[in-house]
């Protein structure tokens, strides 16, 4: 059975209108995946950068899969939140990014975005906060309800993450 | 040397903790140490150390300089777990304490060759203001009480930080029957070095 080792880390975020952000992180993949070793979600520290307009949060990542087919390839999914002086949170954005499928070390920016509210919602967002947020975090990294959602781009977030691939071309797959 | 059927494979660390970047902090310090899952085992070299304290240069140089050697090598059965060093920082307060000016994790790069790590630092914040200004008066910031909290994923979402600075890491990376095992951790596709043709000799 093949294996895939994603060891890296969620290195920070930049572009966002706030400073005091976490993101809430996951990884999704296909039937064929199973996870040996490793956490599949999980929320990063708060950070409030002293000088800088990029928030770090250095999020280790070590995942363990092995897998019989390539379908369901992994898939990363963020949610980026503020968190004010008071302790409440809001939605920043939501984005994903596949997992690549080279060995090696990547560096991957990962655009956000925030869906939009009627022109009402936007208006009351300004003053008292809040808005929109999905139901469910599927259509985060799926396509199939896409199209009844208007949105707003928001920062970036970026990544570092080494892959290890195991055993890919004992069963014929190039990389 | 050469195992027909190895089960182990080695991974070989050189390298150097070259310096840090702080803005306001000066005559700091860095101890750092190696966090590893439970297949890992060092074999030789040093796991954890403490660097000398270093001052800002003067002149065109802006920045600290440790010049600080990292050599460990490792063997495993599995990369999960693969290796992350942990680097603290420490430098003196107004009142001459000891506080932590910044604390930083990176993993170790997975292919061979050399690498450059660049670590953003963080400081846990106070949750009060009140305590903000006691432990300014005190000299006892907040700071986690194992520096290895920092390599780990679970638990991280109720720490509120402060990140601040950067330290510079760099490495030169070996590994030995990771091939052998199966296991593929280079682009085959990136530029790095060809090997020689015979043609070129």
């Amino acid at each position: 059975m093949a294996e895939l080792h994603i060891i890296g880390q969620i290195v920070g975020a930049s572009g966002f209108p706030q400073s005091s952000l976490f993101c809430r992180w996951g990884v999704h993949t296909g039937g064929a995946w199973r996870l040996l070793s490793g956490l599949r979600e999980g929320q990063t520290q708060v950070d409030s950068p002293q000088s800088s307009d990029t928030a770090f949060w250095s999020h280790p990542i070590d995942l363990h899969y092995t897998t019989k087919g390539l379908q369901g390839w992994p898939k990363l999914h963020l949610q980026v939140w503020h968190q004010d002086l008071f302790g409440r949170c809001e939605l920043l954005g939501y984005g994903y990014c596949h997992v690549p499928s080279s060995p090696g070390h990547h560096r991957l920016r990962c655009a956000t975005w925030r869906p939009l509210g009627s022109w009402q919602e936007q208006l009351a967002q300004m003053f008292v906060g809040g808005g929109p947020q999905l139901r469910s975090p599927d259509v985060i990294y799926s396509g199939a309800d896409r199209y009844r959602l208007h949105t707003v781009a928001m920062g970036t977030v970026e990544l570092e993450l080494g892959i290890i691939l195991r055993n890919f071309d004992k069963y014929g797959v190039e990389s | 040397m050469t195992t027909n059927h190895p089960t182990v494979f080695l991974l070989m660390i050189n390298g150097q903790i070259e310096g840090a970047n702080f803005a306001e902090f000066d005559d700091l310090y860095c101890k750092y140490c190696f966090v590893f899952g439970h297949d890992w085992i060092p074999t030789s070299g040093l796991e954890e150390g403490i660097s000398q304290i270093s001052s800002q240069g003067h002149g065109t140089q802006c920045g600290l300089v440790w010049n600080f050697p990292l050599e460990i090598t490792f063997k495993s059965t599995n990369p999960f777990g693969w290796p992350q060093i942990v680097v603290s920082v420490y430098g003196p307060d107004a009142f001459g304490n000891d506080v932590i000016r910044g604390y930083g994790a990176v993993h170790v790069p997975l292919s061979p060759g050399k690498h450059v790590r660049t670590i953003p630092m963080f400081v846990p914040q106070s949750t009060s203001t009140l305590q903000k200004l006691t432990s300014w008066f005190m000299g006892r910031r907040p700071e986690f009480t194992d520096p290895r909290v920092v390599a780990h994923g679970e638990g991280r979402e109720v720490t509120r930080v402060r990140s601040q600075g950067t330290v510079t890491v760099s490495f030169n990376i070996l590994t030995k029957d990771m091939k052998k095992l199966g296991y593929d951790t280079t682009d085959p596709h990136s530029p790095g070095l060809a090997c020689p043709s015979p043609h070129d000799l």
